[in-house]
């Protein structure tokens, strides 16, 4: 076999190795040559559900055409997705076919703001037409029926169907009479259409993508449903943009509408703006405790909030006279009850102490609400309408039945506490009944003494107008007052926090 | 594998009715897995239409699929078999401290699941080195991962096929090169590789193969980016995960015919010029 070697031949197995590194330089050349051009802004990286590519991708497209920013969609069944970001911590938004994985993200605390977009009904399906003729649960437990379902513990169809029927009972004779558990939804949505399975449990959104498929509808499925959301990642380096998109994603008149076009029922999405403006209107005591989150929200989400600071019987007889307000921050319950028609459920944010203040020293000697009474002594108080806390000043002394008596010293009612303080430290006051946040920008000139009357507390709720554009975004807000920077805020600014731990 | 030998290759005659039953359970036990194959691929032709294959072809994202696939595995072939052949070498050849340890490591990506060298390759570039060499130059959820995936696991049956080649070749014609005047490296190029090219071929269609029907890896560690990350495979599983299971059985169907081309051009070549004309007498 041996060959000879003449000088100047060459051999053609180093030809071929040569050629294979010509072959692989060429190769690369060709990965490496751009595929169109490529936009200076940089791109959105979106880890998304496969089953939800239709909708996604065409809103994606429609945003890169407008805004010129590149989204890149990356695909892949929502488990496999939450695995690889775990791991990877890249990316930006992560767009999970049901908001189970949402919660697993949270936990591993992998997200931050989630925008709601549509709810899923879990449907019993079978071949158009039907052809087995199914009409109720029972006809699934008949002998030679295929049922395919997915794996409770894997998917959310799974997981929610075992819910309901666990409560109906009738769990454990289903999963006897189920010939297969899938990964996802989709798999069974597929041996339907094959023909593999003549019944399965999958989503109403995903009749549209299987058109050879039908509902078959059950009273015991009515009311299992689920949201799908899209999160912002911690790890987004542009979450600003991220959450930019994600509201367009969610806005009732952007990709809500292709959201429902594929077969979803949309949320009562935001209407899009580029830069969406808020207006709350806020009692004017919480001002120092929420003034550097909403400057940190407006940052983040690239919103504007218009701030509206007053006594909040003030704010009442606004919003009576029909000013508008997306969200609406109460010194006390009292005024949000006024209000209750034109507000979603409010959350109870923070609780503030009313005290006693007087100058440093204490130089009257007051040491409870009946010292108050004192010949000659200078009192200011909260005004009783325009003010939470002028009314809950004169229902707790009311209690204390102390009213009559510190009426008498009343020189002055003021529509905020701050004043009162002003007040005081000018020495127009010699003792003023306010929260005991008033005083904490003045500590050390001031002194405070505490009223043991159960009632002598303030409740701050937070609520959402009804009639918003920006409900959405006035939600997240909620969110934001109810994070744990908001917090130490909160505490830092004399408040006592309310909000329950999650 | 090896080449037949003259008197195994040459063909067979009946001699009798008693080499008919035996002809007959053989061909009855390998037909069957013939059969499976061929009845597989006519379900699928029926699945389909020629409408759903031409719209597939008409999308410019598994058009994408289609160039990225059939680059990248060529890359992953080309780099796997620089690899296989020194290492396939080494491992026939030389005796060293330690080869028993290295030829189990080299089992692990054949016997892994395929998600777990994904799931592996992206932990391992969150490490230190590799996150900042990462970052340098892009390769987690880049073009560069799709190859790496499919590299880190064809290499391994690479390596395998290119040690059995050389197992098999007979090492007395290289020592008799080497007492000639030959170096060890001239008598690799001149006597070893040619003699080891239907080997090579054999590294190079499994390594192809291997690389075109990667998948778990790619998913994990270089993601389904639509005209970025996407091969075939990976269209095949978005398309069954939307639904659209004739798009999926339209695109297994490329694949087919993708693969089918490429191995075939790869034998003709293979056998007959690049190598054959400086080797056959």
């Amino acid at each position: 076999m041996l060959r000879q070697f003449y000088p100047g031949r060459i051999n053609g197995v180093w030809l071929a190795f040569l050629g294979s590194i010509i072959l692989l330089g060429l190769l690369i050349g060709m990965l490496a040559w751009p595929a169109g051009e490529e936009s200076s802004k940089s791109p959105l990286l979106v880890y998304c559900a496969a089953g939800l590519k239709g909708p996604v991708a065409a809103i994606a497209k429609e945003y890169e055409k407008e805004y010129g920013v590149p989204i890149q969609l990356n695909l892949g069944g929502s488990q496999t997705l939450l695995a690889g970001l775990e791991i990877n911590k890249r990316g930006d938004l992560y767009l999970p076919a049901d908001d189970s994985y949402l919660v697993m993200a949270q936990k591993k605390d992998l997200i931050a703001e989630a925008i709601p977009l549509a709810s899923m009904n879990v449907i019993l399906a079978a071949k158009k037409g039907n052809p087995k003729g199914f009409k109720g649960l029972d006809d699934l437990m008949k002998e030679g029926v295929k049922l395919s379902q997915t794996n409770p513990d894997a998917a959310a169809t799974g997981k929610l169907t075992r819910e309901k029927m666990e409560k109906l009972g009738r769990w454990e004779e289903l999963k006897k009479h189920t010939t297969v558990f899938k990964g996802t939804v989709n798999d069974v949505a597929a041996d339907l259409k094959i023909g593999s399975a003549d019944a399965g449990f999958i989503w109403d959104a995903l009749l549209l993508q299987y058109p050879e498929l039908e509902n078959i509808p059950i009273p015991e499925l009515d009311g299992v449903s689920a949201t799908m959301s899209v999160a912002v990642l911690k790890s987004s380096a542009n979450a600003t943009a991220a959450l930019r998109f994600a509201r367009y994603l969610g806005a009732r008149d952007k990709g809500l509408k292709e959201f429902e076009r594929n077969g979803f029922k949309p949320v009562a999405g935001d209407t899009w703006a580029g830069t969406p403006e808020l207006r709350l209107m806020s009692g004017a005591m919480l001002r120092p405790a929420i003034e550097e989150t909403l400057k940190a929200f407006e940052q983040r989400e690239g919103c504007r909030v218009t701030r509206v600071y007053n006594g909040c019987g003030i704010l009442v007889a606004q919003m009576r006279a029909g000013q508008k307000a997306d969200a609406y921050f109460a010194c006390d319950i009292t005024f949000m009850k006024q209000v209750n028609d034109l507000f979603m459920d409010s959350s109870e944010i923070s609780t503030n102490q009313l005290v006693i203040i007087v100058k440093k020293g204490n130089p009257h000697t007051i040491l409870d609400l009946k010292d108050l009474g004192k010949p000659n002594l200078k009192v200011g108080v909260g005004h009783e309408q325009q003010c939470a806390l002028g009314a809950l000043t004169k229902n707790m002394l009311e209690v204390a039945g102390r009213y009559n008596v510190v009426a008498k010293n009343v020189t002055v009612q003021s529509p905020t506490g701050d004043m009162l303080v002003n007040q005081l430290r000018t020495g127009s006051l010699d003792a003023v009944i306010a929260y005991a946040s008033n005083m904490t920008p003045n500590k050390n000139e001031l002194d405070s003494i505490g009223i043991d009357i159960p009632c002598a507390i303030a409740v701050q709720p937070f609520a959402v107008g009804k009639e918003s554009a920006n409900t959405q975004l006035s939600m997240r807000l909620l969110e934001a007052i109810k994070s744990g920077a908001s917090e130490e805020r909160f505490r830092k600014n004399g408040f006592n926090w309310q909000v329950a731990p999650k | 594998m090896s080449e037949p030998n003259a008197a195994v290759g040459q063909p067979h005659l009946m001699r009798g009715r008693s080499d008919v039953p035996f002809y007959a359970a053989f061909s009855i036990l390998g037909g069957t897995y013939v059969f499976l194959i061929v009845a597989m691929i006519i379900a699928d032709l029926e699945f389909t239409t020629a409408s759903h294959v031409l719209n597939a072809l008409s999308s410019p994202e598994i058009r994408y699929a289609i160039k990225l696939s059939l680059i990248s595995c060529t890359i992953s072939t080309i780099l796997s078999l620089w690899v296989g052949v020194p290492l396939g070498y080494l491992l026939s050849r030389v005796q060293f401290p330690g080869k028993g340890a290295v030829d189990a490591i080299l089992d692990i990506p054949i016997v892994l699941p395929p998600l777990v060298i994904g799931l592996s390759l992206l932990i391992l570039f969150q490490t230190p080195f590799f996150k900042a060499l990462d970052d340098a130059f892009p390769i987690t959820y880049a073009v560069p991962s799709v190859i790496l995936a499919q590299f880190s696991v064809a290499c391994a049956f690479a390596v395998r096929t290119m040690r059995i080649t050389f197992d098999q070749i007979n090492p007395r014609a290289e020592q008799v090169a080497l007492t000639l005047g030959c170096t060890r490296s001239q008598a690799f190029w001149m006597v070893v590789l040619p003699e080891a090219r239907r080997g090579i071929l054999t590294a190079a269609t499994l390594a192809w193969a291997r690389s075109l029907g990667e998948f778990g890896p790619i998913l994990i560690f270089s993601g389904a980016t639509r005209m970025r990350t996407e091969v075939l495979s990976t269209t095949v599983f978005l398309e069954l995960s939307v639904g659209n299971i004739e798009a999926a059985v339209a695109v297994s169907l490329l694949m087919i015919a993708a693969a089918v081309f490429v191995l075939t051009l790869l034998r003709v070549f293979g056998s007959e010029s690049a190598f054959g004309k400086a080797v056959e007498p």
